[in-house]
């Protein structure tokens, strides 16, 4: 079996993100916070030093301002309905996932804020074409890091330097491309980022969170046990552990921790390996005339979308499925992507490799899609 | 004496900073008080000055 899908879960870890995972559930077994005897403590010290790799990571000094969620949507939800306030006015991308564009349609739909779609020349040259978009009330800039549909990464630093210049949060959907290592927050000018451990930080499902260079002081999504305070009938004003209410994921949390320092360790050869499947890959699809590529031009990550002229994006996605190989199909969760690049009513095939794919299974699903004319009868 | 942090991240914070001066540290549980702070604390045996330099800045109470 081939698996292209990585952009939607990795699905092989390396083996040092496993152990890590049965190391947490066999011999720490607790949840942090949530007891003062020896396995409890050392609980809450793992969150601790799990809080401060992510921290490093991501470039912001104090670890507490990361906090977990269970993923990057949630995360997403935390940040704009704690901070988004009525009358706001928020510029997005055209390659936003659902992730970042629900809550804010939702927020729209019930009179709270409004946002603007951006055009791709204010993403790609901001410098030029952004600042006409921003209102009085613009409050927020949200961009994508990288688009989980075509794989073109998005944010740059041309949009925060202007997001600074006008004193607008900086907010990054890192969901894709995280794992690659591609930003700083301090460098960047990024005042806060969403991410999920499950995809390119290659750590198991059940982990994302929201880093923010200062602290968040926004309203909590949700009530509950947060572990301290417990005589207070709301959540107390105690950060991060306020915005934490219910039992964290610790396994997957350790997991997260340990599959970082497998990507700091690796990040180079990683980085070499996958461009040069990307290489072949896109070298292979583009000699085959049937073959539509999208945004190809623009600096990713390894993942690629297409379709195939004459075939429904569904049936090549059922062809290779039966060829023993993994692709997404369909919408991908980013209607505002496939409106922009036109594909909204024929969807798209996307291919998504990382550093565990291999140069020889790049080059049979070339072959294999080079082969679909034939199955299909196309002339 | 038993240094009382209003976060949990704060305990560990100090922890290691303390460890870095080689002061000797226990986290146990927090010492039932008028209030529920955080869960757990820091007790130490060292000299009262030298917790108060290398925590300067922390948020924390004493309980001796």
């Amino acid at each position: 079996m081939i698996y292209f899908d990585n952009a939607a879960t990795t699905r092989n870890k390396p083996k040092e993100v496993l152990e890590a995972f049965n190391y947490y559930v066999a011999e720490i077994g607790t949840s942090p916070g949530r007891g003062s005897y020896s396995l409890g403590i050392q609980a809450s010290r793992m969150l601790y030093q799990s809080r401060k790799t992510v921290a490093k990571f991501f470039g912001i000094t104090n670890p507490e301002n990361v906090v977990f969620t269970k993923n990057s949507t949630e995360g997403i939800n935390l940040f704009f309905n704690g901070y988004l306030k009525s009358g706001d006015h928020v510029l997005i991308s055209p390659y936003e996932h659902n992730a970042v564009l629900r809550p804010l349609h939702n927020l729209k739909i019930k009179g709270v804020i409004d946002y603007t779609v951006l055009p791709d020349e204010a993403i790609y040259d901001a410098a030029h074409h952004f600042e006409k978009y921003i209102r009085p009330n613009t409050s927020l800039i949200a961009i994508t890091l990288a688009s989980n549909l075509t794989g073109q990464i998005v944010f740059n630093n041309g949009i925060s330097q202007i997001a600074n210049k006008y004193h607008i949060k900086m907010f990054v959907d890192a969901s894709q491309g995280a794992g690659k290592k591609l930003l700083n927050m301090q460098r960047d000018g990024i005042d806060v980022l969403a991410f999920t451990g499950h995809k390119d930080l290659m750590a198991l499902p059940g982990v994302g969170g929201v880093c923010s260079q200062d602290a968040l002081n926004i309203t909590p999504l949700i009530q509950g046990g947060t572990g301290i305070y417990g005589d207070e009938f709301t959540n107390p004003q105690a950060y991060p552990e306020a915005y934490e209410a219910g039992t964290l994921n610790m396994p997957a949390i350790w997991s997260l921790k340990t599959a970082i320092e497998i990507i700091e360790k690796n990040i180079e050869s990683n980085a070499k390996y996958e461009t040069r499947l990307l290489e072949v890959l896109l070298d292979g699809l583009q000699k085959d005339p049937n073959i539509v590529l999208y945004e190809t031009d623009k600096l990713r990550v390894p993942v690629i979308c297409f379709n195939v002229q004459g075939v429904s994006s569904s049936d090549v996605v059922a062809y290779l499925d039966k060829q023993g190989i993994c692709v997404r199909g369909g919408i991908h969760c980013a209607i505002l992507a496939h409106m922009q690049i036109g594909t909204v009513r024929t969807g798209a095939v996307r291919v998504s490799l990382n550093a565990y794919n291999t140069l020889e299974e790049v080059e049979k699903f070339i072959r294999i899609i080079g082969d679909i004319k034939n199955v299909f009868g196309i002339l | 004496m038993y240094l009382v942090f209003y976060k949990t991240n704060d305990v560990f914070v100090a922890e290691e900073k303390l460890q870095e001066y080689n002061v000797e540290t226990e986290i146990v549980p927090t010492p039932v008080q008028d209030k529920a702070y955080c869960g757990v604390c820091v007790k130490i045996l060292a000299n009262k000055e030298v917790v108060l330099s290398v925590l300067d800045g922390m948020d924390y109470k004493i309980i001796e």
